[in-house]
């Protein structure tokens, strides 16, 4: 009996649009989590594809010896793809010239993800036996010979490289690049034991194939060998990734939240509705247990609806989504099984343990009803509501986002969020005491009513500033790491760096490219410094202190110094004043933070075999991310006068320019051209995809709050009706009513949007500073467009439920149909 | 109690804790309603007529004495018990009619036969709407209803499960005095075809005066009187005579 009566009154009030806000509420929980699940594991494929491409493979092992076949095998294991390459500088012979190069022996196979390009176009294959290609720059070097000599082989020079998909970005790598087979490399006979050697392990295949080798192989790696992936911090746009990730993360949990929010409202006057009913049930007789499987099953009912509306819905999103994306991208189709499984579990999960109070309270309601009205049944602590809701938001949590930390730091701040504007929102509107109606005009009315239902007001509060809230910190986000990016990479940044410039060739070359470009070319000397000394405290290396040397360690390697009257654009003062004295320093914020460094330390550098001292006037941020050339350490011009320098140069040509640079090379024929459009190119094309992606979660976010506001308002009315009712009954024309009503919840919208603002501004501190590491500042137009925009949303939702009722006779007003 | 006592109430002392301290809404309430008797509950608002109602029905439980309906002590009873008692012996009628919105003529007036698990509730539910006149609407939803078709639904709804005591409480407040008219007609013929006992809660003395006995709730106390004596005593009370006993009289 009790299914069939479930499932008519399911069908009733389903054509009845009763359900409609309890479904929708599901619906979009499920939507969002099934479609921006499916769309960022398609971009986050597609961007981990693309990011593969500057790696060269999906992950890769670098190791300064052979690594354990075991590892190799494992791969093999699980079905990844794998080529082995060896890495070494090696002095190359043309007759009586001779260059240092940087000799790339790759295995038949490689690049397993992106492309060599020779000045030719894409290269097919690798060089033949015998035959190296080499880096364009070498051949100006060298003169364009025929055949070189490498160790103890002869090889003949065939095509010039533009660029190696894995190549980095390093506009200070001195020595050009070769590449060639890695069974020539026997020949050479330039291996041998102690030599300096790096192997390089290259995989590709599936993420779960990848993750599997993953956790296989990593425990088998000694401290020397490195696992590198696309978020290794190798490749330029692992920041950018990072932060993405993060962020789509930290957006599907607060719209999983908001969402929840919406089924919680929503189930709650789901509930109240059926109060009569379940009064009236078991007045004739229902046991218990009838009327638990009756909203049990009808609730099931709801729910099923909801989820499968939902996944229909968030399949469609992501093919609309899908439809708009770029072919390579849209190519990339992640397995649906997690979206539909996260779907399916957040629209039982929240609509089950957000229904649980209100569902336990609808069970508990006294057959006595039926005379008294006013009866609502025992009163459960509120604690088991809060328990169950923010459970429900732990484990939609855990499950979408596999982090326990972010789970609970996202709970915590609801919760704290919760209580804050109910505390804040309570004092509010309880400003003053107030007796009576005040029925004489629409503003009196209206405060009167937001003092008398000062406590159903701070709920209603809470839903309405966590909706603004969410919004806002993700629209503030979304702005900033755009922002961010276009920073990063704006129009017209550098595509070509030019380095190892003589000091004679200064001049020359700037008067060379000077009609070309928009602006002046940046010239930075390079001068190449050993730091030996902080405050004459010798240093030790990495090395000696593994071997049981005591000292402070410094850095193992010799860094390129600068020299510059002015701080570089891109970077920001932390700390001190940019360089004033002859013998100051400005020192990288993360160098100095790894040296323990602090203004006025003194510093001790070793160039050309002199020492020069100076102390640390400045702490710079320096944003590493940007392609612009950057320095650890800037100094004066005076205090590095002494010492022989070569510069480097960035700039920007369009396409159309390219012409340009072989009359450089022809001209200028020392000096070496890194060619990184390619790279600007593909990054630029990532950063794209993820600002669409950040689009696409703020509309949907957009979406749960509107349905938060729709469903607290329809919430908010019920408890407005049976006043609207009296008071209509009375003669209180539709004007004041709709008057009173807009203006209340108007007064309701704008503190809500006070509160917003107040609690986005400190989340928004709390998330840039502690997660995205953004800059910090206040968004002051919000202070008067969110409470603004609040008040207005709100007002309308409310004048429209109020139309909706006030269209209804008294009579039914008062029966509270 | 006699033998064929469908309620049988002693003692009965209902009180609630208030903010100014305890307060006594029936203070030992003592009658006797035989089964197929229709008794008349009268007295003015707040006199505790619901409350009886209420604890008579098996909706509520009194502070002390005792109710036995049909044979069967309800203090006795768990709230299980209870609710299963009122499902194959009690039945009602309410002034807000308590339809299910959602649900049509039909499918209300079944409801309670479902609940209690009886054969052919439909053609039942059908059967009983005819009785009340109501064939034509049997899919019409109570909003498409006038307030006397729908306490026509609620009466055929309370007639379905065919029970031994039928609580109605202000059967015809709502509505206007030609539905008011049809409708108790209507609830005192099937009252006498069913031979159910009426227990009827009301301000209405045309309607109480209807019934077989007449019991005067005021101020907690019950005492047995004639509309007549009540209205009467009203008048003593006070210098101006009632709209109501103006109408009686």
């Amino acid at each position: 009996m009790e299914l069939s009566l479930a499932w008519r009154l399911f069908k009733r009030e389903l054509s009845q649009g009763q359900l409609v806000l309890i479904i929708l509420a599901i619906t979009l929980a499920v939507l969002s989590v099934t479609g921006l699940a499916s769309v960022s594991e398609r971009l986050q494929l597609a961007i981990n594809g693309q990011a593969s491409k500057f790696i060269a493979a999906d992950r890769i092992i670098d190791s300064p010896n052979e690594i354990d076949p075991k590892v190799l095998q494992l791969a093999d294991d699980n079905g990844l793809s794998r080529v082995s390459s060896m890495q070494f500088n090696s002095m190359l012979y043309a007759g009586d010239a001779f260059q240092l190069v940087t000799v790339r022996a790759v295995e038949q196979g490689y690049p397993l993800k992106g492309d060599i390009e020779l000045n030719t176009g894409k290269a097919q294959g690798l060089p033949s036996a015998n035959n190296i290609w080499f880096e364009t720059r070498l051949g100006g070097l060298l003169g364009y010979p025929e055949q070189i000599e490498l160790g103890n082989a002869k090889f003949g020079l065939s095509k010039e490289i533009i660029r190696l998909p894995d190549a980095g970005f390093n506009p200070f790598a001195s020595s050009p690049v070769v590449l060639m087979r890695i069974e020539d490399v026997a020949k050479t006979e330039v291996i041998q034991p102690g030599s300096r050697v790096t192997y390089r392990y290259q995989f590709a295949g599936d993420a779960t194939a990848l993750n599997a080798f993953e956790a296989q192989a990593k425990p088998l790696l000694n401290t020397s060998q490195r696992w590198v992936d696309v978020q290794s911090g190798d490749s330029p746009i692992a920041e950018a990734v990072k932060r993405a990730e993060r962020f789509l993360l930290l957006a599907s949990l607060l719209g999983i939240a908001l969402a929840c929010a919406a089924i919680g409202i929503a189930a709650q006057r789901y509930c109240q509705r059926h109060y009569d009913v379940v009064a009236m049930l078991k007045t004739f007789g229902a046991s218990a247990k009838q009327i638990r499987v009756l909203f049990g099953m009808h609730l099931l009912l709801v729910t099923a609806v909801g989820v499968v509306l939902g996944l229909i819905g968030g399949f469609a999103l992501d093919r609309g989504i899908t439809a708009f994306l770029p072919a390579e991208i849209a190519a990339y189709t992640p397995p649906m099984m997690r979206p539909i499984m996260l779907g399916l579990g957040t629209g039982f999960i929240s609509a089950f343990m957000f229904s649980a109070y209100p569902l336990m309270r609808l069970l508990a309601i006294p057959p006595l009803r039926v005379l008294q009205r006013q009866l609502e049944g025992i009163q459960l602590g509120m604690w088991l509501h809060l328990v169950l809701s923010l459970g429900a938001m732990a484990l939609l949590g855990y499950l979408y986002s596999q982090s326990l930390a972010l789970t609970l730091t996202v709970v915590a701040a609801v919760l704290l969020l919760g209580v804050l504007l109910s505390v804040l929102g309570f004092f509010m509107i309880r400003l003053g005491h107030s007796v009576g109606m005040k029925t004489t005009n629409p503003l009196q009315l209206a405060l009167a009513g937001l003092r008398r239902r000062a406590k159903q007001n701070a709920v209603q509060l809470v839903g309405f500033s966590s909706a603004l809230v969410l919004l806002l910190t993700i629209f503030a986000l979304r702005q900033d790491l755009l922002n961010e990016w276009q920073k990063q990479l704006p129009e017209n940044s550098p595509n070509y760096f030019l380095v190892n410039i003589a000091p004679e060739e200064t001049q020359p070359i700037s008067e060379f490219l000077a009609p070309h470009l928009k602006s002046a070319p940046i010239i930075y000397p390079v001068i190449r410094g050993r730091l030996t000394a902080i405050n004459d405290e010798v240093l030790i290396s990495r090395d000696q202190q593994q071997e049981g040397v005591e000292g402070r360690v410094g850095i193992s390697r010799e860094l390129n110094l600068t020299y510059r009257d002015s701080m570089p654009p891109n970077n920001d003062l932390l700390e001190g004043e940019f360089n004033q004295d002859k013998y100051d320093v400005s020192v990288e914020s993360g160098v100095a933070e790894r040296l323990d460094l602090s203004l006025g330390d003194k510093l001790t550098y070793t160039i050309d075999n002199q020492s020069l001292t100076v102390n640390v006037a400045s702490i710079r941020a320096v944003h590493w991310e940007t392609l612009q050339p950057n320095f650890f350490m800037i100094f004066t011009q005076e205090a590095l006068a002494p010492f022989a320098y070569t510069s480097m140069s960035s700039f920007h040509l369009d396409d159309s320019q390219r012409g340009l640079i072989l009359d450089l090379i022809k001209q200028f024929p020392t000096v070496s051209i890194i060619d990184v459009g390619a790279m600007v190119s593909q990054l630029r094309q990532i950063i794209d995809q993820v600002s669409l992606s950040l689009s696409l979660v703020l509309v949907l976010v957009l979406l749960a709050s509107a349905l938060v506001m729709i469903a607290q308002t329809e919430a908010g009315m019920a408890t407005r009706q049976r006043e609207l009712a009296v008071l209509r009954t009375f003669g209180a024309s539709g004007w004041l009513l709709r008057a009173a009503t807009g203006l209340e919840f108007a007064l309701l919208g704008t503190i809500a949007g006070i509160l917003a603002v107040i609690v986005a501004e400190f989340t928004l501190y709390l998330l840039k500073t502690q997660v995205f590491e953004l800059n910090v500042y206040m968004h002051w137009p919000w202070w008067g467009i969110a409470p603004l925009c609040g008040g207005l949303v709100v007002a309308t939702l409310g004048i429209w439920r109020c139309r909706q009722l006030l269209s209804k006779s008294c009579g039914e007003l008062l029966k509270g149909h | 109690m006699s033998e064929n006592s469908a309620i049988s109430v002693s003692h009965l002392v209902k009180s609630v804790v208030t903010q100014e301290g305890e307060l006594t809404i029936l203070n030992g309430i003592n009658m006797d309603v035989k089964q197929g008797e229709s008794v008349a509950i009268l007295g003015p608002s707040g006199s505790g007529k619901s409350t009886l109602l209420g604890l008579l029905a098996a909706l509520d439980s009194p502070s002390s004495g005792s109710i036995k309906l049909d044979g069967v002590a309800l203090e006795t009873l768990n709230e299980e018990s209870k609710a299963s008692l009122r499902k194959q012996k009690i039945s009602f009628i309410f002034q807000s009619f308590m339809l299910v919105d959602t649900l049509n003529a039909l499918e209300n007036v079944m409801l309670p036969a479902e609940l209690a698990g009886i054969a052919k509730a439909k053609d039942k539910a059908q059967a009983m709407l005819e009785r009340v006149g109501l064939s034509h609407r049997l899919t019409h939803f109570p909003n498409q209803l006038s307030g006397g078709e729908q306490q026509r639904v609620a009466i055929a709804r309370a007639f379905i499960c065919e029970p031994k005591v039928l609580f109605a409480d202000e059967p015809t407040g709502n509505l206007d005095s030609a539905n008011s008219d049809k409708i108790a007609d209507m609830l005192f013929e099937l009252n006498r075809e069913s031979d159910t006992t009426l227990v009827l809660v009301t301000h209405d003395m045309e309607l109480a005066s209807r019934c077989q006995r007449q019991f005067i709730m005021d101020s907690g106390c019950l005492s047995e009187k004639t509309a007549v004596q009540y209205v009467e005593q009203k008048a003593e009370e006070s210098d101006e005579v009632t709209g109501e006993a103006r109408a009686w009289s």
